[in-house]
Parts: structure tokens; C-alpha cells; sequence
């Protein structure tokens, strides 16, 4: 017998620490203290940054204006789609009781527009969008050729949806003098989508590149021809497209149209006074009985957040609090009780 | 390939020996075996078959059907295909290996080498090759090839003695006999090689105690039972050689025969699970409807009006259709809660844990060089939840090692061990010296210290001397001179060996025996009895005598058994001594000692004559044969004369009695099966501390078919409640009924053994894989919440692999109520990861006004959210933090983040624009502050409810685990268990510690001298006694040794 182990040391198997569970090993033992005093610093913790949220939030200037009703008789007009190619025109006055301070931001949003809808989300081609094949139109039902089979560009629910209302703003001096607001239109995008996301065909001639295909049926300009100012804002780059592409989480969303371009008038913000939206009315929200407002912002350190962040914050530094109180309060009276465990 | 498998039912065998043609046109199976289930071309549909008929497999694939219908693929594809394929490959990578292990081990087997008779040559040939028919030539210690018919032995008669262990557990001899025709064959090989006999049996069967078959051979017919067949899988002892036919080859013996397909065995936790994955299952589906309603409601409310951005697919014009579709999209995006990857976690974890029991340093036995072996990986969890241990007697609880330990001879004890260390050695010492001038013979591992004794020898006491002399002149045992000149006795029980060897170390050496004589040398002088008669050993009898003539004429008759029985059958001039040495067994019995009493009775030669004469007429009488021997039997054994009594140790193995009080303070009932008597069966309980005097009652339950047991046990339990309502504490040693019953229980007992060692040193429980299931609700059920939210939470099963790596854990139990609580946990974080984010991201924008509520980045938020709340989770489970767990934890983080930042990166989505259309969302998301302060918050009305849930819960319910580890930390420092020394129980019980394993029938054996050597002169006179009924001898020997079924249950109060 004795023989034989010798004959066979490999069978005792490995004393390595993993084998044998020996590993060192720290010993997590939270006790009652730790965990109280735990709790006691998460609550500070939380109504620390609930505060700080809260009054950030509440440096935050913001106008929103809703614009459906406001231009009612644009919106019947857009309820038939047989109009689709009259223009309507409306303004919208309205006075900035303070001055915006810093960076101003313009949205656009719509109320009850599903752009989390399953279906729509994937109503898009991603390879025809970085420009690779301009006319690969799969995934884009129902949105994927026209009548006579002529693919789309871009295709899907998601693109033939384009906002597409001109939103200008105007600052009034005074009764005569109407400032247009300087706003840029750069910089509204991901980098990533504006560069690596969105690429048009590489052609000489962005018309040529999209030779082949057609518009989205309720666009009343091909892509290439979406922003006639600047040429280079043409075809799948277009910034105003890309911002629309990223679709929203909730049917309530606002989107970045344009940055406050701060200068002349404008150094400081947009100065308290009397102001005017110039809007083209072209998309339709009647039709699934959704609104559309502008809105115009400041930020804060935090981005635009707003209170939801900070009240909640609050809410579960007090709850942690609470908790806290009455585990000590349970801890201190079976104090006694558990001495008399540990004894046994 | 499919070597199992036969073209036509076999119902008769018929081989004929050293004829392979003609036995090839039976086409037998050849000796080759197959335990392989795969070979290289037959491996992928085999195991892909087999694959997919396990439930989650199917479920997958189901899902994956279901992903292809253009309609409802809600998911892309691979969501489904990858996991499916990494499990289906995980698990053929595994069986691959194991049908690996399983060639190798076959073709070491098959190309063992045995010596077979071809060509009328003794030709080395390789066990795969060896066919039915063939004559072959096993020696000593040798494994069986084949099931084969013995035909001749190196030992008279044409027995031999082969060992069963690989086939039934039991570790002692069995005896085999040839016929006496072919056993005259003896090894001459050429009238081997012309042995021409046909075997006509019966077909190959499972039956290790059965066979039936008939031999004809020069034209007469010899009828063949068991008891001519040595099975495969048997080791040949004690005997030189012998020479069998081989009967059943390969893939028919009864050992391949037995080892069917090991059925799958299901622990009560995958019984739990796979209720739990049905109920979830049903969740799922009513969540599937209920979506489904609701979308039906919003198609036909919202969706309607939404139709100028998005028409109807074609073929879904109408809500209710469109309802019907996102069923089954639902029943694909909610798959995940339905915890399929859950088997294969707890798949994973098994493994782990068998890994850790196999490479266990404190398992690992010196003695065999063996270290421990989970055989199985399905039951690992179940070593926690042991309720019983059934357990063999024979090598699990015993060393089957008996010894000599103490007698107690004319109201004297002699042995006993004394208490002062120093006293001990000293004596020892002079006992050597003493010893070995007494007896020529001493045995020098003879572990019988008491020099009080050597000296009653020497000094002549005539007491002792008789006393020993029985121990010489009445037992069964064989003796035999090797070419050394040693004496090696072949004994039939160990209780005698000790005996018998005991006598021979103490100068009272047995030498050798003829049927008519025996012949000891007492003290150097050779002295031979006469054997006049023997008076054989029986249940009932449970003593032995035999009748002596000494040189001297005087007759004797020398009487060892069951201390109950012989003081019965005292003189009544006893009486004092009885007393004393009655007092001496119990403290013996006290002990566990098995203990014998000794009585002797001098007879009259007149007496004698007319006794023996009326033996001789009932031997030859018809009627009532057996009834008459056993009347003068007891005419005269009595009067007995007492000597003394003797007591024999059962070895325990090393740490049985610590094990078996730890399996008790755990409440863990031990069951223990054995094929002794109950006498035996009762001595070693007690021996092990399974019972213990305290136990006032122990019932006794004798029956001979499963309907009486079973209504015995019946009756036992009602006593008992009525007594006592503790029966559930109650061990149970239970008599082994039938051999094949034994060996469906042995499976069992292989895991209970490793149990009991993994018990015997920790008790540790194994419980961990509760949380893994946690850990899928957690992973799901926000999937759940989020709809339509997936790609970014397939990495999480890297997470499951912490909870491999603490072994520190006590006290999570899995039940349907803690399953409950998980599920409220669970819906509860889902909740939170879904409304605080929800509530944050509604109408907020970037840190650089960007619009940041988009989908893309909401499910980022989410995914991070939920990976981090996960691994906090985990983190708290953890209470034993190796540097593993920091790698795993921290590690599967680091993979979230890395994997998340790739998957987004723009390198891919420039090869696959399709895939992975996320490109730059983790690089703008997780850059904006907001964004992880949602996170923050995430976690902490995640996390914070369950701390202070659990602090409440060991605040105020602390269980027995947080008590300990309160202790402990209190402590410092672990204090080994406490181990419990064998008490002496002094004197205080009452019972007899009688218990001798032996059979019936060596006592004709003996005097029949059928197992004598040739070199005995031949039996005279009692050879035609005995064969008058020569037969009877073997059939009782051979005889299943109990066929009684007897039990006993007994309460036990525990005191914890």
C-alpha cells in the first residue's frame, strides 16, 4: 500500500490555493454599524445632489411655445394632402421677459408622435444611409419603392416622416427694426452620426448619386436638395435629417433644430423683449391629433435636466433617511437579544 | 456501431466449447464491449439528437423557428442562435470528452490479456478477442474476462473462490464449484482443448444470482446453476487457477448486462426549477396576451390615426391580426425571463463544485492514494439537503478487519487496556519477550497486550488453558503451509480467523486438520484430537460445538455461541461465574465489542456411544431428519461447563464514529444495509454510535417479503407515536432482502459515501446557484419592463460565474417562497430601472442641448443601470471575497464596458451597418453627466431596499447560520468541530453483544474433508456419511446468507 502512493503521488491532488479554496480572501462582514452608517451617508449623499440638481434646474430659462392651435388655418390646410405643395406661412409674437443667459437652444417638439414604435424604428436601411448602396432599401417597408418600383432614397417610415416646418426666429427691437436671430445650424448632431453614421454617395455630383431613386412621398424636395443655402448640407448629412433619424424613446420628444449664434445683439443670450417665430407650416399633426411647439432653452451644468432628476434625488435621500432611523431604531432595541445569541 | 443491438430476440443459448465455428453460426457477440456511446462520423447526429430533446434546447429552437417568420422576429436572429449555439457546443465539446475517457477505458479493458486455449495451446490473447466458447485459463487474482462456466481448479473439487466487489459491493468470498466431471479435466490441457461439451442456457439476462443451463457432455446431461458460473467482473482468490468456458461474452455478460444506460438523475432543486420555469413559462404567456390585448386596444385607438407614417404591413389590416403578432414578437422579446440559460449555469456551477470535491486535499485518502470522486455532477446541491445516508456495512462503516481484543476467562478479564501510557508500552514490551518464547508462531501485528495473560499461560492455568484449546479445536477454519512454511489459515467468517489466530499467538497453534482429526500444537507439544462430531453452527443454534477425543481418551465437548443461548445451557454449578463474566460481556458489548461465550462439557464414553449411535440413525433417517439431529444436538450441549467469553473488534474505519454523530446532529437519518445477521447488524450500530443505550426501544422487524416488512414497519411507527414522536430521528438498519435489490440502492450509496466524508469533515452546503436565479429574474425581468429593449443584456451570463467561487455561504435556501420574494425583487428593480430613467430622460436635453431622450440612449442607460445593480447584488451575496471574485465582479463590468464601447464603435458599424447601428452611442451617453447620475440613482433604490431588507431580516429573524457567523466574527477565529470520542458505556447496558458471522453448512464441509487436499489420507468412515447428502452441504453454503428480512428502527432523541 504504501508502495503503491508512492508510485502514484500525481493522484494527491494540487495544494494551490484555487484548488483548495484557500485563496486569501477578505471576508465581507457588514455589520449593523456599517450598514447604518451606510445608509445614513447614501441619504446625505442623495439630498446632497437633490439640492444641487434642483437649484440648477431652477436656473434653467425655458420658452415653449405651442404652435398647433396658433396656426390653425395652416393646420387645416395640411390636413388635406392634396396641398402638399402650398406653402403656409405663420408667425407667432411673443414677448422674453428676461434675458437668456449664455448658450439658447431651439427645439422643435412633438406631443403623441410614435417614433418608439416598433415597426418604425426599424423602418430604415442603415447601409443605404452611410451611403455604401443607395439603393438598398430592405427593412424600409412600407416606405421601400415608389409606385413604380423605383427604390427610395431615403427609404422607411422614419425618413418619409421628416419634420420639416422652417422655424425663424426674429428679435423686435422695436415696432419697425426685426432682427432675424442669428442660429446655427452645425454642431445639432452626434459627431459620430454627422461623420461615421451618415454619409452620402460618393459621387462628384450628389443629384448623380442619387440617380435611381426616388423621394419619400412626403418630402417635396429630394434629399440632395434639402438645404439650398449651403451645399454641403445636402443628402443623407443634412443635420436637420440626422437629428430626426435619432428617434425619440417616448412619443413626447423635443428635438435640437438650432443654437442661439451669439453675437451682435446676441453676446450675452437672447436679451429680454419682444420676439416673433416665423414658421413655414409644413408637417401635419392633426392627423394622429399630436402638437408641435418651439421651444427655446438654456442649460445648466447638467445639460437641460429637469426636476424630475432632483426631486427624485430628494425623494430617495428622505426614504433612505427614514430607513435609516428605523433600522436603528429596530437594531437598538434588539440590542439586548442579540447579546443573549451570542453568548449561547 | 450500435453493437447492443441484435437482429433477433435471444431466448436460448447454445455454445459448444473449443468449437468456434460452430458457435459462430449463433453469431455471438465477441468479448469486445462498447461503453462508448459516439465514434467520429456517428458523433454529430447522435449528439444533436440527443441534444434536442432536452427542453431548453427545444425551447430555443423554437424561438428561433418563431425569429424566422419575417412577421413576428421582433429580435434579430443571432440574439437566439448565439446562446443556442455556445450551449449546444458547450455540451457536445463535453460529451465528447467524456466518450473520449470511455474509448480509452474500453480499449484499456479490451485489450487485457487472458491466456485462452486455442488450438490445444494456452495463447496470450486479448480479452476483445476471446469468443464464447473458448476455454480460458484464469490465475489467481486475476479479473474475469467473460462470464464463464468453471470447469476445473487448482483447489479440490473444483472449487474456487472469487471475489464480487465490482459487482455487488460485498468484499468477502464467495465459493464457486465446478462439476465433478469436468473438474477431473484438472489443467491438463489437451484434454481441455478435446472438452467438446454444449451448453444450452439460457438467453443473456441482467441476473447476477440466477442462471440455469444444462451441460452435455459423452452423452450425459449435467444440470448447471450459479454456482458453476463466474461472472465478469469478479477477481479470482485464493486459488491458483482455473479453467472456465466462456458462456456469456462482451456486451451479453451479466456485468455489461447490469450497467445499462445510467438513468438521468433529477435533484429535488431541478424539480423545483422546472415547476418554477413552467410557472414562469405561464407568466409569460399571459403576459404575451395581455400585450397582445393591449396592443390590439392601441392600434385600433392611436394607431389608426398614426397610419400616414406607417401602413399596415400587408396581410395585417386589422387590429385584432396585429394583436395576434406581437404575441408571439412578445413571446420572442420576453423569452429571457423564462430562465433557460438558468440549466446551464447551474450546469456550469455542478461542474465547478465537482471539480472542488475532486481536488479536495482534505478528501484525498493516503491510504489508496485516491483523492475524492464526484461521479456524477448533477447531485452536487443535493449534498446539502441529505435527509438519509444509506450505507453499506461490510468496507464503509467496517474495515472488515476483525480482531482479537479481549477475553474474559474464568471471571477474569485479560486485555483490557489500561489507562496510563507509560504502564501500556512497559508491558508491551515484556509481553513481546514473553511471547515469543511461548509461541514459535506469534504473529507479530497480534495487537493483544496483557502480559497477565502470558503469564496464566505459562504458570499452567488449566482454565486458560482449556480456554484457549477450544479457541484451537472449535471453529471451520482450514489451515495450509505455503512453500515458506508458514501456516496461513483460510477462514470463512473473520470472527473465527481472530479467533483461531488469536489461540495461535497465545501458544495454542492450529495446525491442521483431517475430517477425523485435528491437530494443534499446545505450548510446542504437537497433540491430535479426534474428531468424534460436529455440531455445525446454525441461526437458530447460534453456537457450534464439537466433540473431542484427546490423547488421553477423555471425551470433550468444546461449545463457543451467542452468550444468550449458552447460559442457558449451563451447569448449574455456574452460576457465580456466570454472573461475572455475564457482567464481563456487557461491559464488552458496551464497547461494540462482538463477543462469544465459551463453555466446555466433559462427556462419558458410554454416553457419548449411545448419543452418536442415535446421531448416525438420524442421519440416516427419511423423516424428519433435520428435526431429529437438532433434538440430540441440544440433548447434549448442556451441562456446559463455563470458560469464558471472548471478545472480537469489528474495525471501524477510521472516523466513522465522529461521522456518524455529526450526521446525526445534522438530522441526518443513516440507513445501513447489510447482508449480516441481525445480531451483527444490532452489534455494530451500537458500535458506531448509531444506537445508542439511551434509545429504550428497539424494534425488530423480521420478514421475509416486502408486505411483511412493510406492515411490520407499519406497526413499529405506531408504537412509536405512541411513545414518542421523535420516529423521524429515527436510524434504521435495514437487512439487505435480495442481492439485486441491494445493487439498485449501491448508485445511491456512491454518492452517499462521498456525502458522508464531505459531511465528515464540513458542513458545508452548496446552495449558491439560488442566487444565479436571481440573477436571470434580475436580467430579465427589466427586458420585460423595457419591451423592446435586448442586445445590450446578453453578456450578462459571465456574471453567473461568481457564485462558483464562494464557498462561505450557509443559509440560502431555495423555495417557492424565497422564489416569490425574488420575483417581487425582481419586478421591483425593474421597475426602477425603468421609471427613474424614464422620469429623467422625459423632455431633458444634453449637456450640449442635444436632444438625448432617443431610444438608443435610453437603452444604453438602462443596460449600464442594470449591469452595475447586478454585479452590486452579486457583490452583496458575496461574503468570501477571493481575488476571483474581484476578477469576476469588477471583470464582468470591465467586459460590459468594453464589449458596449465595441459593439459601438465606428470600426464595426463600418463593416456591418446593419448589425450594429448603436455606432458612437456609449462614447455621447456615457459622457454626459446626467446620464450617470440616473445611473447613480438607479442603483441606490435598487440596492438600498434589499440591504435594508435583509439587515431587518437578520435583525430580527437572525437564522442559525447568522447566529454562527455573529459567533464566529465574535470569535475570530474558527474552532474545529468538536469530535466526540467513543463513549464507554460502562455496564449500564443490559444486551448481549453476541453477533458471529457465519454460515451454516462448513461444519459438513469439513467433515465431509470435500475441501481437504489430496494429501490428507482419504476419509474413511465419515466419507459415506457424508455423501449420503453431499449435495446439501454445498447448497447451504452457497446459500444466500440471509433470506430473512429483519430490521429494526429505533427512536433516537438528539440532543442538539
Amino acid at each position: 500500500m504504501k508502495r503503491k502512493s508512492q508510485d502514484c503521488p500525481s493522484r494527491l491532488p494540487d495544494n494551490s490555493a484555487v484548488k483548495q479554496q484557500q485563496l486569501p480572501a477578505y471576508r465581507l462582514q457588514l455589520s449593523a454599524n456599517k450598514i447604518l452608517f451606510g445608509f445614513f451617508a447614501t441619504g446625505v449623499f442623495c439630498l446632497g445632489v437633490g439640492v444641487i440638481l434642483l437649484l440648477s434646474a431652477k436656473t434653467i430659462k425655458e420658452v415653449e411655445i405651442n404652435y398647433t392651435e396658433k396656426c390653425a388655418n395652416c393646420a387645416k390646410l395640411r390636413e388635406n394632402a392634396a396641398n402638399f405643395d402650398k406653402e403656409c406661412n405663420c408667425s407667432i409674437p411673443f414677448v422674453l421677459p428676461e434675458t437668456m443667459k449664455g448658450n439658447v437652444y431651439m427645439y422643435y417638439k412633438l406631443y403623441g408622435f410614435y417614433q418608439n414604435l416598433y415597426r418604425y424604428i426599424l423602418s430604415r436601411s442603415n447601409s443605404q444611409l452611410v451611403g455604401t448602396d443607395v439603393k438598398d432599401v430592405r427593412n424600409c417597408a412600407p416606405f421601400k419603392t415608389s409606385h413604380n418600383g423605383i427604390p427610395i432614397a431615403p427609404c422607411g417610415a422614419i425618413a418619409n416622416s421628416m419634420f420639416n416646418d422652417t422655424i425663424i426666429l426674429s428679435y423686435n427691437l422695436n415696432s419697425s427694426i426685426h432682427i432675424k436671430v442669428p442660429m446655427i445650424r452645425s454642431g445639432i448632431t452626434w459627431w459620430t452620426d454627422k461623420y461615421v453614421k451618415f454619409q452620402n454617395p460618393s459621387f462628384q455630383n450628389l443629384s448623380s448619386a442619387f440617380a435611381g431613386t426616388t423621394k419619400p412621398p412626403n418630402w417635396p424636395k429630394p434629399a440632395y436638395e434639402l438645404d439650398e443655402e449651403d451645399p454641403g448640407n445636402n443628402g443623407f448629412i443634412n443635420d436637420d435629417f440626422i437629428v430626426w433619424m435619432r428617434t425619440a424613446a417616448f412619443p413626447t420628444f423635443k428635438k435640437l433644430y438650432r443654437r442661439l449664434h451669439r453675437i451682435e445683439h446676441f453676446t450675452e443670450g437672447l436679451p429680454a423683449g419682444s420676439y416673433s417665430f416665423n414658421i413655414t407650416y409644413n408637417f401635419p399633426v392633426n392627423r394622429f391629433q399630436g402638437e408641435k411647439a418651439v421651444v427655446l432653452s438654456t442649460l445648466t451644468w447638467s445639460g437641460g435636466s429637469s426636476l424630475f432628476l432632483g426631486l427624485a434625488y430628494m425623494v430617495t435621500g428622505a426614504v433612505t433617511w427614514l430607513a435609516f432611523f428605523s433600522m436603528l431604531a429596530v437594531h437598538l432595541r434588539l440590542r439586548e437579544r442579540k447579546m443573549f445569541f451570542l453568548q449561547q | 456501431m450500435f453493437c447492443s443491438k441484435k437482429k433477433s430476440l435471444e431466448v436460448e443459448r447454445i455454445v459448444k466449447a473449443n468449437d468456434r465455428e460452430y458457435n459462430e453460426k449463433y453469431q455471438y457477440t465477441d468479448n469486445r464491449i462498447h461503453t462508448c456511446k459516439y465514434n467520429i462520423l456517428t458523433f454529430l447526429p447522435i449528439n444533436l439528437f440527443e441534444q434536442f430533446q432536452r427542453v431548453a434546447n427545444v425551447y430555443f429552437l423554437f424561438l428561433l423557428i418563431l425569429q424566422l417568420i419575417p412577421e413576428i422576429s421582433s429580435l434579430t436572429w443571432f440574439t437566439t442562435i448565439v446562446p443556442l449555439v455556445l450551449v449546444v457546443t458547450m455540451t457536445a465539446v463535453k460529451d465528447a470528452t467524456d466518450d473520449y475517457f470511455r474509448h480509452k477505458s474500453d480499449n484499456q479493458v479490451n485489450n487485457r490479456q487472458s491466456e485462452v486455449l486455442i488450438d490445444s495451446k494456452l495463447q496470450n490473447e486479448k480479452w476483445m478477442n476471446v469468443k464464447v466458447g473458448d476455454i480460458i485459463k484464469l490465475e489467481n487474482n486475476q479479473f474475469v474476462a467473460a462470464d464463464l462456466l468453471l470447469l476445473s481448479s487448482s483447489e479440490p473439487h473444483g472449487l474456487c473462490y472469487i471475489e464480487t466487489a465490482e459487482l455487488d459491493g460485498e468484499t468477502n468470498l464467495k465459493v464457486r464449484h465446478a462439476l465433478s466431471v469436468t473438474s477431473e479435466l484438472g489443467a491438463d490441457i489437451s484434454r481441455l482443448a478435446k472438452f467438446d461439451g454444449i451448453v444450452v442456457c439460457e438467453a443473456p439476462n441482467n441476473k447476477l444470482d440466477k442462471f440455469t443451463g444444462v451441460l452435455s457432455w459423452k452423452g450425459s446431461e449435467h444440470s448447471l446453476n450459479n454456482e458453476k458460473i463466474i461472472l465478469r467482473g469478479c477477481v479470482l482468490r485464493n486459488t491458483s487457477w482455473c479453467f472456465g468456458m466462456v458462456i456469456f461474452a462482451g456486451p451479453d455478460t451479466k456485468l455489461m448486462q447490469n450497467s445499462g444506460k445510467t438513468k438521468f438523475k433529477r435533484t429535488s432543486i431541478d424539480r423545483l426549477m422546472n415547476t418554477l420555469v413552467l410557472w414562469i413559462f405561464g407568466f409569460l404567456i399571459c403576459l404575451g396576451i395581455i400585450l397582445a390585448i393591449g396592443n390590439s386596444i392601441w392600434e385600433n385607438q392611436v394607431g389608426d390615426q398614426f397610419r400616414t407614417f406607417l401602413f399596415w404591413n400587408e396581410g395585417e389590416k386589422n387590429s385584432v391580426f396585429s394583436g395576434f403578432l406581437t404575441f408571439w414578437s412578445y413571446i420572442i422579446i420576453l423569452n429571457t425571463v423564462v430562465p433557460i440559460s438558468l440549466y446551464v449555469s447551474v450546469e456550469v456551477i455542478r461542474l465547478g463544485h465537482s471539480y472542488f470535491i475532486n481536488w479536495d486535499r482534505k478528501m484525498y485518502y493516503s491510504g489508496k492514494a485516491t483523492p475524492a470522486q464526484a461521479r456524477t455532477t448533477t447531485l452536487n446541491e443535493e449534498l446539502g439537503q441529505i435527509e438519509y445516508v444509506f450505507s453499506d456495512k461490510t468496507g464503509t462503516l467496517t474495515e472488515n478487519i476483525m480482531t482479537f481484543k479481549k477475553c474474559s476467562i474464568n471471571g477474569r478479564i485479560y486485555g483490557e487496556v489500561h489507562d496510563v501510557l507509560g504502564q501500556k508500552t512497559d508491558m508491551t514490551k515484556k509481553k513481546e519477550a514473553v511471547g515469543f518464547s511461548v509461541s514459535p508462531q506469534d504473529d507479530s501485528t497480534f495487537p493483544f497486550f496483557d502480559h497477565h495473560l502470558m503469564e496464566s499461560i505459562k504458570m499452567g492455568d488449566p482454565k486458560v488453558h482449556e480456554f484457549l484449546r477450544l479457541l484451537a479445536l472449535c471453529h471451520t477454519v482450514m489451515s495450509e503451509e505455503n512453500s515458506a512454511g508458514e501456516l496461513i489459515y483460510q477462514v470463512q467468517s473473520p470472527d473465527e480467523g481472530a479467533l483461531v489466530t488469536a489461540a495461535k499467538n497465545l501458544g495454542f497453534i492450529f495446525k491442521s486438520r483431517t475430517p477425523e482429526t485435528i491437530t494443534i500444537e499446545e505450548l510446542g507439544t504437537l497433540v491430535t484430537y479426534q474428531l468424534l462430531a460436529f455440531l455445525d453452527f446454525n441461526n437458530f443454534r447460534k453456537r457450534m460445538s464439537v466433540i473431542v477425543r484427546n490423547p488421553e481418551g477423555q471425551i470433550k465437548l468444546y461449545s463457543k455461541g451467542a452468550d444468550t443461548i449458552l447460559f442457558e445451557r449451563l451447569h448449574p454449578s455456574n452460576e457465580d461465574l456466570l454472573t461475572l463474566t455475564s457482567d464481563h460481556l456487557s461491559e464488552f458489548a458496551g464497547e461494540g465489542l462482538r463477543t462469544l461465550a465459551i463453555a466446555y462439557r466433559d462427556l462419558d464414553d458410554k454416553y457419548f456411544k449411545e448419543w452418536h449411535k442415535m446421531l448416525e440413525d438420524a442421519n440416516a433417517a427419511v423423516d424428519e431428519r433435520d428435526e431429529r439431529i437438532a433434538g440430540l444436538y441440544e440433548e447434549i450441549e448442556r451441562d456446559l461447563m463455563l470458560l469464558g467469553a471472548t471478545a472480537v473488534e469489528d474495525k471501524l474505519q477510521e472516523g466513522v464514529i465522529e461521522t456518524v454523530t455529526s450526521l446525526s446532529l445534522a438530522n441526518i437519518k443513516i440507513w445501513v444495509l447489510t447482508g449480516d445477521k441481525q445480531e451483527t447488524a444490532i452489534n455494530i450500530g451500537y458500535a458506531c454510535n448509531m444506537l445508542t443505550d439511551d434509545m429504550n426501544d428497539v424494534f425488530i422487524i423480521a420478514g421475509n417479503t416486502a408486505v411483511e416488512v412493510r406492515e411490520e414497519l407499519r406497526k413499529a411507527k405506531e408504537n412509536l407515536f405512541g411513545q414518542n414522536r421523535s420516529f423521524s430521528n429515527g436510524h434504521v438498519v435495514f437487512e439487505k432482502k435480495q442481492p439485486l435489490e441491494l445493487d439498485s440502492v449501491v448508485e445511491e450509496t456512491v454518492t452517499g459515501d462521498y456525502a458522508l466524508i464531505i459531511n465528515g469533515h464540513s458542513l458545508t452546503v452548496y446552495d449558491q446557484w439560488f442566487i444565479t436565479l436571481f440573477n436571470i429574474v434580475y436580467t430579465s425581468l427589466p427586458v420585460l419592463a423595457m419591451g423592446i429593449f435586448d442586445q445590450d443584456v446578453n453578456d450578462q451570463n459571465s456574471m453567473d460565474c461568481p457564485q462558483l467561487y464562494k464557498p462561505g455561504q450557509l443559509n440560502l435556501l431555495f423555495n417557492k417562497h424565497k422564489f416569490f420574494i425574488c420575483v417581487a425583487h425582481g419586478i421591483y428593480t425593474s421597475l426602477a430601472l425603468f421609471f427613474i430613467p424614464y422620469g429623467a430622460f422625459y423632455n431633458v436635453a444634453g449637456e450640449d442641448g442635444q436632444h438625448i431622450a432617443d431610444y438608443q440612449s435610453f437603452a444604453v442607460t438602462m443596460a449600464t443601470s442594470l449591469v452595475i445593480v447586478v454585479s452590486v447584488q452579486i457583490a452583496l451575496d458575496t461574503s468570501y471575497w477571493t481575488i476571483i471574485n474581484h476578477v469576476f465582479v469588477w471583470g464582468s463590468i470591465a467586459t460590459y464596458f468594453s464589449i458596449l464601447l465595441t459593439m459601438h464603435s465606428n470600426g464595426l458599424f463600418g463593416i456591418f451597418p446593419r448589425q450594429f447601428p448603436f455606432v458612437g452611442n456609449a462614447r455621447h451617453s456615457l459622457t454626459q453627466k446626467c446620464i450617470w447620475l440616473v445611473i447613480l440613482l438607479t442603483i441606490v433604490a435598487s440596492v438600498m431596499p434589499v440591504v435594508a431588507f435583509r439587515f431587518l431580516k437578520v435583525d430580527l429573524f437572525p437564522t442559525l447560520s447568522d447566529q454562527i457567523r455573529q459567533w464566529q466574527k465574535a470569535q475570530k477565529k474558527a474552532r474545529p468541530l468538536r469530535s466526540r470520542k467513543p463513549q464507554t458505556r460502562r455496564s449500564s447496558s443490559r444486551r448481549s453483544g453476541y453477533a458471529f458471522a457465519h454460515q451454516e453448512g462448513y461444519g459438513e464441509l469439513i467433515t465431509s474433508g470435500k475441501n481437504m487436499r489430496a494429501k490428507y489420507p482419504p476419509p474413511t468412515s465419515g466419507l459415506e456419511k457424508t455423501l449420503y447428502n453431499s449435495t446439501s452441504w454445498i447448497e447451504n453454503l452457497c446459500k444466500k446468507t440471509t433470506d430473512t428480512v429483519s430490521s429494526f428502527s429505533q427512536d433516537k432523541t438528539v440532543k442538539l
